[in-house]
């Protein structure tokens, strides 16, 4: 691409009308320079006053023919102007334009400076800074969730605004969402009608997609991109094999097994650097430190901390790694530690002596408090409401406002799940997503899922069983004791809520009425074991000791023991948000999880308020924490590969060098209506 | 350029105040008639000034009699004089005097008339002159309230164009009246030349000297724009300008630097000097600034 580009066509042409016009303009001036006479009474004064001039004559004369250095200048501008003088620019492709700028925590990366989303912000400042009169873009931010920051306007100011607004976020990312909102201006709805057939209901317009981001998202490859013609610009450094970051990507905590009175903090560290690191790993509770280790990260791996903590009961605990790198939002960890309170679990019966006892013992008694109750208290199918007993009435009462953490059902099963985690042993529940095969004998064990809390150290390996009948389980139900006969126990949640069931009973009661063992698990050390399980997973236990957490921008459910109405929740940062309302029976919904960190729940407003309970949201993303960038990203069937996005195009001035010519033009005419001399 | 003809040189109302005005010498001079100015040498009037011996030959009637009644001595009783006061105006006719509205030239004959007509109030003997070659006819010599005619028909006739050398005419003017007396100068100075010399030669006279600048507001403040020829009237000398905000402040400095030395000269050497603006009526720089400077009382 030339720099000039002829406006006149031929260079024969401008070289005629460079090579006229200035000559006709100096004839003109020394025309025009013919001094007009006039008599004055005297050159005495006038003599001495240019004698003095004379000196720096040569600049004087240059300040007479301002004037004609102006119509010079003018002409040269013209002529200029005419060559049409341009270079090689870049222009955007199309009229309009989506601009889809990631927030999502990667995006706080410093390996840009000063990170990666003001980078990313500046380069849509610059792409919108080319847009012609007349087009117009839309400013989407995406995280998890999108939100349209600016919808379609061709004022540039706005559009700058809006992306002035976009705010770091501490979530992780999805671009699904985004495409949904960007392709629905794009790609209008079709509707089908039988006499008309596919008609669309707005006119399609087409658009360009300029994604902004460091493609720390899952592909997408269930996705029509119709009318939208994507652009992928990577933000950050493009051809990185590594990245400087160490993040912690897990951190929990638990019982220890063997000494209760101790907790034990775990957390997993992964280091994304091309280096093993050697880093110091805190453990902060409420803000003070309570113990440190140094760790080796090898390069690309992970590497796993513990710390012991002794007559732990509750608090905030937060594992903070010291590690100067790119991405400060994962070198943090944060677990919730709330206090144990006892489960309450109710235990309908005809009678089973080895539960009882199990259930009756020390220990148990330190995690629950049992409610015992015959199987009569069960409201039976034919009966209405208004002939129920005092006892049933009560049992409905309770069973329906979630007073038990647990209900255990033996032999016997409601007619209405309750709300409440259940366990039926020997019997199916009353939901059709549950299947009970046919009594079989006996069943062998094949199988037990020992990974599950239930079942942790629970051992089968000698048990014998006289008869028992298979479980099928719902849909996202797991399966803890396998038999040949197919599942034997298995659990599934429900509402919240989950529900075991074990297709085998543990005593029975024949046609005679006689009590009859079924299996001889009781007399074994793990029967105990079992039911200390049940009593901390599915008794309530599982909150305790046990932290809550989520990502940032999920949802969270929060119990309460006694029921409330409203509860107050203080951000990492200290600010309390508005009180939420209980949903369901003393359940609680809040989304506002927007910042990692330690949030804490109290039931009555103040900050001197009891702290209730508390719940961490944690970025633990490795592909947050992975700030390599990707070279490609797939959106349906398309693969955009990372570039800027910009078309070449010729950059011309000519409409410059005309409006100067018109300054130059306008001066001139005021200098010599004004006299006005330099 | 010119005034119109019809305009009189005096106003009436402008002579009743000239009537009571005399003209003032710093110094006293001998004249040669009676006038009504005291002079240093004692004579007859009515002014007594001392007493002196009585020596053979004294004119008898200025024996003090009363005195030889008491004292039994002879004493004579003598008068100061008064005297007459010779004051000359010397005007300058040059082209360069025919600028301005009014001209300078008509300026300078009204200012010639005001104070030519105070002195013949208070019978001095008044000459106005142009200054010009030594063929020249020189102006009458006037005395009295009756030569008030005389002396205006002369300024009349007075034509510019008289481009005599300031010094040529100067030295004319010397020759042709050596006594002493006030002489004011009436002139723009405008003097390739030079006019130090010219005073000078004032200044041998021992005549007491006011020399009164005349210029014209177009010449202090000049409205010209534009690239100019300027063509000198008196001698077609050429000056080319470009007429410029500098060029102009320049000017400005440069006239402010010519009346300030024409100021110090005059000051300096015991000459009174006055830039006078012809913008200025003439009545106002006769009662007020001439009054300041002591020209007329």
């Amino acid at each position: 691409m030339s720099f000039l580009s002829n406006a006149l066509g031929s260079w024969w042409l401008w070289g005629a009308f460079a090579a006229i016009l200035p000559t006709a303009i100096l004839l003109l001036y020394f025309l025009k320079l013919k001094r007009q006479p006039l008599e004055v009474p005297s050159t005495y004064l006038w003599t001495r006053t240019i004698e003095d001039l004379h000196v720096n004559s040569i600049w004087q004369r240059l300040r007479q023919s301002l004037l004609l250095f102006l119509q010079l200048l003018l002409i040269l501008l013209v002529m200029f102007a005419l060559l049409r003088p341009g270079w090689s620019g870049r222009a955007l492709i199309g009229d309009r334009f989506i601009f889809l700028i990631d927030a999502s925590a990667s995006m706080a990366a410093r390996d840009v400076k000063p990170n990666r989303l003001a980078d990313a912000v500046k380069k849509a400042g610059e792409m919108i800074d080319a847009m012609q009169s007349g087009d117009v873009g839309m400013v989407i931010s995406f995280t998890n969730a999108a939100r349209v920051e600016q919808t379609f306007t061709s004022s540039r100011t706005k559009l700058k605004a809006a992306l002035a607004d976009i705010e770091q976020t501490d979530h992780t990312s999805d671009l699904s969402e985004a495409l949904r909102a960007a392709s629905g201006l794009a790609n209008p709805g079709r509707t089908g009608n039988a006499e008309e057939g596919d008609v669309a209901v707005a006119e399609a317009l087409p658009a360009t997609l300029y994604l902004f981001t460091d493609g720390g998202f899952d592909n997408i490859p269930n996705f029509s991109l119709g009318n939208l013609e994507p652009s992928y610009t990577p933000i950050g450094v493009l051809d990185a094999e590594t990245s400087n970051n160490v993040a912690v990507v897990a951190f929990n905590t638990s019982r220890n097994p063997e000494r209760v009175e101790q907790t034990q903090a775990f957390g997993r560290l992964e280091n994304y650097s091309a280096a093993d690191v050697e880093v110091d790993v805190e453990l902060l509770l409420n803000d003070s430190v309570i113990d440190a280790q140094r760790t080796k990260v090898p390069s690309q791996g992970q590497a796993g901390v513990q710390f012991e903590l002794t007559d732990f009961e509750q608090g905030g605990l937060r594992l903070v790694v010291q590690h100067d790198d790119d991405l400060a939002v994962d070198n943090s960890g944060y677990a919730a530690v709330n206090s144990t309170r006892r489960a309450r679990i109710l235990l309908i019966t005809p009678r089973n002596d080895a539960l009882t006892l199990a259930l009756g013992t020390d220990e148990a008694q330190k995690l629950a408090a049992v409610t015992q109750l015959g199987p009569e208290v069960l409201p039976s199918a034919d009966v209405g409401a208004a002939a129920l007993t005092e006892a049933q009435k009560n049992y409905q009462k309770a069973a329906d406002s979630a007073r038990y953490d647990l209900i255990i059902y033996d032999q016997c099963a409601p007619l209405e799940m309750p709300q409440s985690n259940t366990l039926f042993i020997g019997r199916a529940p009353p939901l059709e997503s549950w299947q009970a095969g046919k009594m079989q004998s006996p069943p062998l064990v094949i199988d037990v899922d020992r990974s599950h809390p239930l079942m942790q150290m629970v051992s089968f390996e000698n048990v014998t069983i006289i008869e028992g009948f298979s479980v099928k389980p719902p849909r996202g139900s797991a399966v803890l004791i396998d038999a040949d006969i197919g599942p034997l126990f298995a659990i599934a949640p429900r509402e919240g809520f989950e529900d075991a069931v074990m297709g085998f009973e543990i005593f029975s009661v024949d046609e005679k009425g006689e009590v009859l063992v079924n299996t001889d698990w009781l007399k074994r050390l793990s029967f105990p074991l079992f039911v200390k399980n049940v009593m901390e997973y599915l008794g309530g236990g599982r909150s305790a000791q046990r932290s809550t957490s989520v990502q940032p921008g999920e949802p969270i459910t929060i119990r309460t023991d006694a029921p409330v109405d409203k509860l107050y929740i203080t951000s990492p940062s200290g600010a309390v948000f508005p009180p939420i309302s209980r949903e369901r029976e003393n359940t609680f919904l809040f989304g506002a999880t927007d910042v990692t960190g330690l949030y804490e729940v109290r039931e009555k407003p103040g900050r001197g308020e009891e702290v209730m309970q508390r719940f961490a949201v944690n970025l633990f993303s490795p592909r947050e924490s992975d700030l390599r960038l990707r070279k490609t990203i797939e959106l349906g069937a398309q693969e955009v590969s990372g570039e800027a996005g910009w078309a070449p195009a010729r950059k011309e001035m000519w409409k410059w060098l005309l409006l100067a010519g018109l300054g130059v033009l306008l001066f001139e005419w005021y200098v010599y209506n004004r006299r006005v001399y330099l | 350029m010119s005034t119109s003809p019809s305009t009189p040189l005096l106003e009436p109302a402008l002579l009743a105040q000239l009537e009571r005005l005399e003209l003032v010498s710093r110094k006293i001079f001998r004249g040669r008639m009676k006038g009504e100015r005291r002079s240093k040498r004692k004579g007859q009037s009515v002014e007594f000034s001392d007493f002196r011996s009585y020596t053979p030959g004294d004119d008898l009637r200025f024996i003090d009699w009363n005195l030889y009644a008491r004292l039994d001595k002879l004493f004579l009783k003598l008068f100061l004089e008064e005297e007459d006061l010779h004051f000359y105006v010397l005007l300058d006719a040059s082209a360069s005097m025919d600028f301005g509205d009014p001209t300078k030239l008509q300026y300078a004959k009204q200012l010639a008339a005001a104070l030519g007509f105070i002195g013949l109030c208070r019978a001095d003997r008044v000459r106005i002159e142009q200054i010009g070659p030594a063929q020249q006819t020189p102006g009458p010599v006037l005395r009295g309230r009756r030569s008030m005619w005389r002396m205006l028909d002369y300024l009349e006739q007075i034509e510019p164009g008289n481009n005599t050398p300031l010094v040529d005419g100067v030295k004319n003017f010397c020759l042709r009246n050596s006594g002493k007396g006030v002489v004011v100068l009436i002139s723009d100075l405008m003097e390739k030349a030079g006019y130090e010399s010219a005073l000078r030669m004032l200044l041998a006279q021992q005549m007491d000297i006011y020399v009164i600048h005349l210029l014209s507001p177009e010449e202090i403040e000049p409205d010209i724009k534009g690239d100019l020829k300027l063509v000198d009237c008196e001698d077609a000398d050429i000056a080319e300008i470009t007429v410029s905000r500098p060029l102009l402040n320049r000017y400005k400095s440069t006239l402010a630097a010519f009346i300030e030395h024409a100021r110090e000269f005059c000051t300096r050497r015991g000459m009174m000097y006055l830039m006078a603006r012809t913008d200025v009526p003439v009545d106002r720089l006769v009662m007020n600034y001439l009054r300041q400077r002591g020209l007329v009382r």
